[in-house]
């Protein structure tokens, strides 16, 4: 069948434009650190290029369809029209994955699947410890994070301002009064984001603020005056700001 | 007869137009960026967060493997058509532990991720490499690889011989498989049909079609059985890691016994590259204990999601099967070792 032996030489060419299309245009329009880490960009965009390169020569050179003999055995089979059917199906989709749906971060959905500062992810015991005394305008929600999860205490918090960007992700432990800033880390790609977080202690937050929404909080830490939330020393603000999305919402 | 003379006269008549497929793919190309461009934005809040994060994990894993699967199959195409024939392989020692021992350092000059060495691997079988050869090769190259051992040494330095062990681990594992394999009486039979043929029939090409002519029919035959296993294996590292909660794994980090386990089971559904995974791991470095970590260190780069939906290109699922048990049964056991012993 003259489709089916079109779609078995192409599958692959097809699904190769799909994807640098989706990677090119991600990496011209800032997005790619959406989905990799930004010392990948590089790497991805040049072979991008390679590969962009050998699909046009692809299809300048080659025939429409393989040589008879080139063809499988089971191309001829009763099911080869479930074949068709499968590839056309994942083409389809990716497509719509790559090329239709708008580029997004990860949501509260997958925070609640990893563990909120469940592990360290951020920083090991010396680079914490380093982080003391360094200079705390400039600290992130990652270091922040770092150090409470490394107990620094009341008394270190105590006339310590944080300015934090991140999203709303409600405390689990106390959702009516405290909510996490958060932000996901990221080592590699989206797949090992491991989310951290500060605890905000804001009551009343989610009539302000939605679940996922970028807030900006500039404030100083205090004792979590919650009484259920399990987070010693929160955040306690007296104004937060509503902000964009950041061009790299992921943080390394 | 009727089959023979459409052979001949196929290829001679597509030549006669070669500007024709140039502009549909050219057409194509264009189309999709347009689409990309300009796809509407669909409403706020039109997927659930569980259906966002599952494209966007899936999205994130094939838009990072990608590039490694591209120039995994850019090596292929190299070996296979543009080095001189029997290049790499005639320079191989004759003895067979030698051999593997000589292509599990294969990866020292060769630093591509796992995703990259299945086509690469696809390649040297095809010019004659033995299938537990190619075994060696596709499971040592991962983690005895600049990249990945100079990852290691900054996530963990020297300490706790995590370096040590991972780097022992993967050779002895890769060479146990390869010793293994190459004493299996019928090694063409772990191989997929599929595969088979089209080792059999060379590049598809006889030699008087130009270089550039069968390095772009490889590109299309590779990319035609690699992209699909590619983009399945994303879907279902998506699917699963939005089913399954992390949360499960990390609580059992303290047990030796099941933080190995556990370890090993996050390494399979993460299906991370080997050059980061260190990074990665080094996060859960407070809660799992060191023989958990060496485990997902050494396990991680052979067996996942990813990497199983890559390798069923080219063995058969049995094959997959036994690998699977190997790779799992010998981390399981170097990790417990060195919970117990060290």
């Amino acid at each position: 069948m003259p489709f089916r032996r079109l779609l078995r030489r192409w599958q692959g060419a097809l699904l190769s434009v799909v994807g640098i299309v989706a990677t090119v245009w991600l990496g011209f329009s800032g997005q790619l650190g959406l989905y990799i880490h930004p010392r990948y960009f590089v790497f991805t965009l040049v072979m991008a290029f390679i590969a962009g390169v050998l699909v046009v020569v692809a299809f300048a050179l080659l025939p429409a369809t393989e040589h008879e003999h080139a063809l499988p055995d089971d191309d001829q089979g009763r099911w080869a029209w479930l074949w068709s059917a499968g590839s056309i199906l994942l083409i389809a989709s990716a497509t719509v994955g790559l090329l239709v749906l708008p580029p997004a971060t990860l949501t509260t959905a997958t925070v609640a699947k990893r563990d909120l500062n469940g592990s360290t992810s951020n920083l090991t015991q010396s680079e914490a410890s380093d982080l003391v005394g360094g200079d705390y305008s400039s600290f992130t929600v990652r270091d922040w994070s770092s150090l409470l999860r490394q107990g620094a205490g009341e008394d270190f918090f105590a006339d310590k301002t944080a300015t934090v960007t991140g999203f709303v992700t409600p405390d689990t432990s106390d959702p009516e009064n405290v909510f996490f800033l958060a932000r996901f880390v990221v080592a590699c790609c989206a797949v090992d984001a491991q989310p951290v977080g500060i605890p905000v202690y804001y009551p009343g937050w989610q009539d302000e603020y939605p679940i996922d929404s970028w807030v900006s909080i500039e404030s100083g830490f205090d004792t979590n005056p919650s009484i259920s939330s399990e987070e010693a020393i929160a955040l306690v603000p007296s104004e937060i700001t509503p902000t964009d999305q950041p061009a790299e919402p992921y943080v390394y | 007869m009727h089959m023979s003379q459409t052979t001949a006269v196929r290829p001679v008549a597509a030549r006669r137009r070669p500007g024709r497929g140039l502009y549909v793919g050219l057409i194509i190309i264009g189309i999709l960026t347009l689409l990309r461009a300009f796809a509407p934005a669909p409403p706020a809040d039109s997927l659930a967060d569980t259906a966002r994060d599952f494209v966007t994990l899936s999205i994130s894993v094939v838009i990072e493997s990608l590039p490694f699967v591209f120039l995994g199959i850019v090596l292929s195409i190299g070996v296979q058509i543009w080095l001189p024939e029997g290049f790499l392989l005639r320079r191989l020692p004759k003895n067979v532990v030698a051999r593997r021992v000589v292509l599990s350092l294969l990866g020292m000059l060769l630093p591509v991720c796992e995703c990259g060495n299945v086509p690469l691997a696809r390649g040297l079988i095809a010019k004659g490499l033995t299938v537990g050869e190619s075994m060696t090769f596709l499971f040592a190259a991962p983690i005895l690889n600049p990249v990945t051992i100079i990852t290691t040494q900054q996530a963990f330095g020297w300490d706790g011989g995590i370096l040590a062990w991972r780097i022992a681990g993967g050779f002895l594992i890769a060479n146990l498989i390869g010793y293994i394999y190459s004493r299996h009486p019928k090694p063409e039979s772990l191989l997929t049909p599929r595969f088979r043929e089209a080792c059999a029939l060379g590049d598809g090409h006889n030699a008087a079609d130009g270089k550039a002519r069968r390095s772009a029919a490889l590109f299309t035959k590779e990319t035609s059985a690699m992209l699909p296993a590619l983009f399945i294996g994303a879907g279902l590292a998506g699917l699963i890691q939005t089913a399954v909660s992390r949360d499960v794994l990390v609580t059992l980090g303290s047990n030796p016994v099941w933080s190995v386990l556990a370890l090993m089971g996050l390494a399979f559904v993460v299906s991370i590259c080997s050059n980061v995974d260190a990074f990665f791991i080094l996060s859960f470095g407070a809660t799992f204990l060191p023989g958990a970590i060496v485990a997902f260190l050494v396990f991680g780069p052979m067996i996942d999601i990813k990497m199983l939906a890559l390798l069923r290109t080219t063995f058969t699922a049995k094959t997959l099967v036994q690998l699977t048990l190997i790779v799992a049964l010998c981390s399981a056991v170097l990790g417990l070792a060195i919970n117990y012993a060290v």
